[in-house]
């Protein structure tokens, strides 16, 4: 069985500024500027998809090839679980 | 975060509130006693004891009580008073300082920052010559209780300024700022507001060669309200803000307040350009008297 995505939203505060998503880890301080790919995969992080439902959903929306940008997703998303912002439900 | 005040409210509680007397003042706070050039915020009270022998002693509902060394010089008292006092008792009674200077514009508040000697109080001195009132020198009092906006509190009446400032603005001088700040106080140019108003803008005063005036937008928005100032090592103090909190302050701030930098040469033809870039885009019309 896969799992979905989810946000660790405990572990995070977050606001929107302008066409940027501004993100803080609660445990470390660090924080994270989200804009454009990062931005839309953040938001697609929903708690209802695992990683080949994501993948599906971006390429749809940006019109291209899964295989193009699924190395790019993995990367991201392997960075968001290592700051301890997202897990597996 | 405290319920809604009205402006009149907050305006009132902080006169109540920094009303001073002279008397003694203790030497510690909640078991924990600091010497010379020390302060303790602790049990929602402030104690500062100053090198001079100065000492400052805040608790709600009793005021300032100031304790007066032998010979002690009375500009200093004043400095101490209306700096980092005033200051700490705002943070204790749920306000948040800006380490601005600030000037209106048709009802709004647009407040310049930086680090001490960054131009705020010479700058403010230049457009009040263009004729915009002064709202408050070296800091600017926030009310945050209502959500919806942003109220700024009026300051204290006089700027402050170096030699080099009264030079560039040709502003007068009327007294020294103390023995050994080499500042002078001056009437701000334009006089100066009384009311509460809403903070419209804050501008980043920064070194650069060429004058320019840029909108800061998206997350140095909130990268920017980073910068530490005195005024934000008080409130860390006084308030001990965890992270969330923190987030959410400066939040609120990138989200209500327009931000924007203003770069300029630290010259006197600088200065000129600045002035007249920021009074251009304040909608200050020419160079008026």
């Amino acid at each position: 069985m896969t799992k979905m995505l989810t946000k660790r939203t405990d572990q995070f505060s977050e606001t929107a500024i302008d066409e940027e998503i501004v993100v803080m880890s609660l445990d470390s301080g660090d924080f994270f500027s989200l804009t454009g790919t990062a931005r839309t995969i953040w938001q697609l992080i929903d708690g209802n998809r695992d990683r080949a439902a994501l993948l599906t959903a971006l390429a749809g929306h940006y019109g291209c090839e899964e295989a193009e940008i699924a190395d790019d997703l993995d990367a991201f998303v392997a960075q968001l679980s290592q700051a301890g912002l997202i897990g597996n439900a | 975060m405290s319920a809604p005040r009205s402006p009149s409210q907050a305006m009132e509680l902080m006169a109540r509130e920094t009303r001073a007397a002279y008397g003694p003042v203790p030497h510690g706070l909640d078991g924990i006693a600091i010497g010379p050039g020390f302060r303790l915020f602790a049990e929602g009270q402030f104690l500062l004891r100053c090198e001079s022998g100065y000492g400052y002693h805040y608790a709600p509902g009793q005021g300032v009580t100031i304790e007066r060394p032998p010979r002690g010089d009375p500009d200093e008292e004043t400095l101490w008073l209306y700096g980092s006092v005033y200051s700490a008792v705002a943070c204790l009674n749920g306000f948040y300082p800006l380490h601005a200077s600030a000037i209106a514009v048709d009802g709004k508040v647009h407040a310049f920052t930086g680090p001490s000697g960054a131009g705020k109080s010479t700058l403010v001195a230049g457009l009040g010559q263009r004729g915009l009132p002064m709202f408050c020198d070296d800091t600017l009092l926030l009310d945050l209780s209502d959500p919806a906006r942003i109220v700024a509190l009026p300051g204290h009446k006089r700027l402050k300024l170096t030699p080099e400032a009264l030079a560039l603005t040709g502003t007068a001088a009327q007294q020294p700022v103390g023995a050994e700040t080499g500042k002078s106080y001056v009437a701000p140019p334009a006089g100066d507001v009384r009311e509460p108003l809403p903070l419209a803008r804050l501008v980043f005063l920064e070194q650069g060669q060429v004058c320019q005036w840029q909108a800061i937008g998206g997350a140095e928005r909130f990268a920017r309200l980073a910068d530490d100032h005195y005024t934000q090592d008080l409130y860390r103090e006084a308030v001990r803000p965890d992270r969330e909190m923190q987030f959410a302050l400066r939040a609120r701030l990138a989200a209500q307040v327009d931000m924007a930098r203003l770069v300029r040469p630290i010259s006197a033809e600088g200065f000129a350009a600045s002035l007249d870039l920021a009074a251009a885009r304040l909608g200050v019309a020419g160079k008026g008297e």
